[in-house]
């Protein structure tokens, strides 16, 4: 198994599971043809916003997000 | 003919005598005291606008429960799709709801719009609940919040066991990806023995009974298999590969996370709109309600003010002939 062989890497590379299976899912979905492709990407969009917490104050969020237009 | 311009006089008369109070004691005594004088009717502005707000609000009541129902009905399958997640886990590693560990961090999952009925509260009493039932020396509890209400209401007695809070995840529709990247922020920011993540599960449009899911950290995984019980059964699985069983579990774990928190927050997205919907309609009732019973009383008032000025016509009309 090639990706068995690969782990180390990745983990090295700071990346968790989740990471490295969302990158080889939209690599997977990137072989879709149009208009599949198109529908695909739709569904992955990402926004939200992150604020961490310290002393019981929130720090300044940060926006994840893809569309940075938004 | 001159009967009634003595008449027009007289209102007129009476009319500048009562708006001749004080404009202090304006608003209520001075129109019941204009009608202890015998003014011909009394208003009915402000019933009428009342009225017209009480319908307005009912409009928006009904829209957004149209909304809601509307939106339900996609996420509902979604919701019901995306079961399947996370059901083969628990077939795997169990709940671990019973799993006694140091460092438990509490995701409590809410919304970030409120008219939802309880089901912010829930979650966030049950979160408070759960951190008392594993609350104990040396052992430490957190929170990380999803949605603006969960925050809101948790700062008041615990914001110093906050760690993280997230919000504006609903903006689009909910998908794999988003949640995947965000498990990945609080698998990074967050450490953890233990993940409970709250949420309303959805049974019905009515029914959201707030649940808990459990997610351990490898560490916690390998320890309980060590030990035996439910865990101690993932032994009998053969691992492919040369993975050792600390890296797969690592993964494990870390898959299961993000499979659990997309389905809660999917879960708590659709209770969201069921409690919504259900909220107002229960609203838009109410609204209707009321308005029947303002339009009664300005009815009521109407005919009484007309019932008054006919009596005087009549009245006057028969003095007049006697």
């Amino acid at each position: 198994m090639a990706s068995t062989a690969a782990v180390p890497f990745w983990r090295a590379a700071g990346m968790t599971y989740i990471t490295y299976s969302n990158i080889c899912a939209s690599l997977v979905r990137g072989c879709l043809k149009e208009p599949y492709k198109s529908e695909a990407a739709s569904r992955e969009k990402v926004h939200f916003t992150v604020s961490k917490w310290a002393n019981g104050k929130p720090e300044k969020p940060t926006i994840r997000s893809d569309s940075p237009d938004q | 003919m001159a009967m009634a311009a003595l008449r027009r006089e007289g209102r007129r008369f009476l009319l500048s005598s009562a708006s001749s109070t004080p404009i202090t004691a304006r608003s209520a005594i001075s129109s019941e005291e204009s009608c202890l004088f015998g003014a011909r009717s009394i208003s009915t502005q402000i019933v009428r606008n009342r009225m017209k707000s009480v319908r307005n609000i009912q409009k928006i009541t009904k829209a957004m429960k149209m909304v809601a129902a509307s939106k339900l009905r996609g996420v509902q399958t979604k919701t019901e799709n995306s079961r399947g997640l996370w059901q083969p886990f628990v077939a795997l590693l169990g709940d671990g709801l019973s799993v006694d560990v140091k460092k438990n961090v509490v995701i409590t999952v809410s919304s970030d719009k409120g008219l939802c009925g309880g089901i912010n509260s829930t979650s966030v009493k049950v979160s408070k609940a759960l951190t008392r039932v594993y609350s104990g020396p040396e052992k430490e509890n957190k929170y990380v919040i999803l949605g603006e209400k969960g925050k809101a209401q948790l700062v008041r007695d615990s914001k110093n066991s906050i760690e993280l809070s997230i919000s504006e995840l609903q903006k689009n529709p909910l998908n794999y990806t988003q949640v995947a990247v965000l498990a990945d922020d609080i698998l990074k920011n967050v450490e953890f023995d233990a993940l409970r993540i709250v949420f309303n599960k959805f049974h019905s449009v009515v029914s959201f009974p707030p649940t808990v899911s459990t997610v351990l950290s490898p560490e916690v995984v390998e320890k309980e298999s060590e030990a035996g019980g439910r865990l101690g059964d993932l032994d009998l699985y053969e691992i492919e590969g040369g993975e050792t069983k600390s890296e797969v579990l690592q993964n494990l774990t870390e898959f299961q996370f993000s499979c659990v928190l997309f389905n809660a927050v999917l879960e708590n997205g659709c209770s969201e709109l069921g409690a919504r919907m259900s909220a107002m309609d229960s609203s838009s009732k109410n609204a209707g309600e009321m308005l029947d019973r303002l339009t009664l009383t300005y009815n009521r008032t109407r005919q009484a003010s007309i019932t008054t000025e006919l009596i005087e016509i009549i009245s006057g009309a028969s003095a007049l002939e006697g």
